[in-house]
């Protein structure tokens, strides 16, 4: 199981195992704050917008039309910024590195 | 697999826009997800400062104010909508869930214990006014008047609105909030500010008229909807109860395929060319949420409801700056709908049913149900 490590608000680090579908899933497992998902993880919302670490970019899959369009209604967006809900888990992700923003 | 009609489907495949007549005014209807939902984030060319026009048809007939924060473009907006958000964010919180959650327990043992319950009158309006209480944080009491006002406040029942006795109950609760504040969301109005100043009373009224009736009967639609499918598809109860993680997707779902409001208007402050159809300044378009939400560029059988759709970037709660500030409310509520039938009921027999159809000259579209009497059967364990 890839581990991925959540950067929140307030500064805490916390690496979890990640078991879940995709990284909000993972998220809500782990009671990490900030990270809503108000639409359950169907890309209809943006409440689970994090930043990925920036070596981690390009490593994703890139974001669909749609995801980038939904994402950009969430607040203080930048070229890291992902819905996490559309970020599947895979090995690969073993070490990926996201920040969870602050409320708006 | 079931299908549900999309009365624009033949409009989508001919064009972006379908320009539509609504008393002699024609509007341009976009269809298309990503049309809508760019016009949508678009409110410099497609205004929302537009008292009583927002809504399609237009309300200047049925109520006197303009509602906060939705009739109201940014900057301006953003004030506006923050002073009411915390409210909206309630059924969020563990308590408020739970008391959903009670409630719809308590009318699904009532509905059980009949030989036949009328959905709308005695299920889906008593769950959207007491559910209201919740959310407003106000006595429950008070929901025994609003589910006298029927499904729409505006234009239910015998065709008289409601909406001018609405404003008055209104006024006089922000009254009486002024004489006993609480924590209730008629004394946060009385008290809040905005750009340094206390609220009108025109102003908190439109708050108050858009949470009267904006989750009216989009809520009391959804419901019985949701109740009606599960009845005509057995199967997706059993699914439901066997995959009680596939509650999110599942009302998502709903909520895409079931969308009671056709559209919302926009007005152009300026003459623009909307996909080939020119407006004029001070004429509106139409944001047609429920064509776009079965765009078949975006929805793989667009017409089907599947349970376990992913993704499923439907607009049911509009997109941009405007989205639906109800949507954590009617999300917890049809979540524990759907968790509960599902735990509760082996089959719902439906025994009466008429629907309710919204006839415009340009199209005709199901939005509920105007009579639904159903039988409940619950399971052996319930």
């Amino acid at each position: 199981m890839p581990n991925i490590t959540f950067v929140t608000a307030d500064g805490k680090r916390q690496t979890v195992e990640a078991t879940a579908e995709n990284v909000m899933e993972v998220a809500q497992e782990h009671g990490i704050p900030g990270i809503d998902g108000d639409c359950g993880g169907v890309c209809s919302c943006s409440t689970c917008h994090v930043k990925v670490d920036e070596p981690w970019v390009g490593r994703l899959p890139p974001a669909e039309d749609l995801e980038s369009d939904t994402l950009s209604f969430a607040d203080d967006v930048c070229h890291c910024s992902r819905l996490s809900c559309q970020i599947p888990v895979t090995e690969e992700l073993d070490g990926l590195v996201v920040h969870v923003p602050p409320p708006a | 697999m079931t299908q549900i009609p999309d009365p624009f489907k033949e409009a989508k495949e001919k064009g972006p826009v379908l320009a539509a007549e609504f008393d002699g005014e024609t509007i341009p209807m976009i269809l298309k997800l990503k049309d809508v939902r760019a016009a949508a984030k678009d409110w410099e060319t497609y205004s929302s400062d537009a008292p009583r026009r927002v809504p399609i048809p237009a309300e200047e007939n049925v109520r006197t104010v303009r509602q906060y924060p939705l009739e109201v473009d940014p900057p301006e907006h953003t004030a506006y909508r923050k002073l009411v958000e915390p409210f909206f964010q309630r059924p969020k919180q563990p308590d408020v869930k739970a008391k959903i959650e009670a409630l719809i327990g308590r009318l699904l043992s009532d509905a059980l214990n009949r030989e036949s319950i009328d959905i709308i009158h005695d299920f889906a309006i008593p769950l959207q006014s007491h559910a209201l209480t919740y959310l407003l944080n106000v006595d429950e009491k008070e929901a025994e008047l609003w589910i006298s006002w029927g499904i729409h406040v505006f234009k239910d029942g015998d065709g008289e609105s409601k909406g001018p006795f609405m404003e008055q109950y209104s006024e006089r609760m922000f009254r009486e909030a002024e004489a006993n504040p609480g924590d209730d969301f008629f004394s946060v109005l009385n008290a809040a500010e905005v750009d340094g100043r206390k609220l009108t009373m025109q102003e908190k009224l439109g708050y108050a008229n858009i949470a009267f009736a904006g989750g009216r009967d989009t809520i009391i639609h959804t419901a019985t909807r949701i109740i009606h499918y599960f009845a005509q598809n057995p199967k997706a109860l059993h699914c439901v109860r066997e995959h009680p993680q596939m509650v999110n997707t599942a009302a998502e779902e709903f909520f895409r395929m079931f969308i009671p409001l056709t559209h919302l208007g926009r007005v152009c402050p300026h003459a623009t060319d909307v996909h080939g159809h020119r407006v004029e300044a001070g004429g509106r378009v139409s944001l047609c949420w429920s064509s776009a939400n079965r765009d078949p560029d975006v929805f793989e059988e667009p017409n089907e409801v599947k349970l376990d759709r992913k993704p499923n970037p439907h607009i049911s709660f509009g997109f941009g700056v405007h989205n639906c500030l109800g949507a954590h409310h009617a999300r917890a509520i049809m979540r524990g709908l759907i968790t509960q039938l599902g735990e509760r009921v082996s089959h719902i027999e439906i025994q009466e049913s008429r629907e309710l159809v919204e006839n415009e000259a340009a199209y005709d579209r199901m939005v509920g149900y105007e009579l639904l009497t159903a039988r409940f059967t619950g399971l052996p364990s319930a």
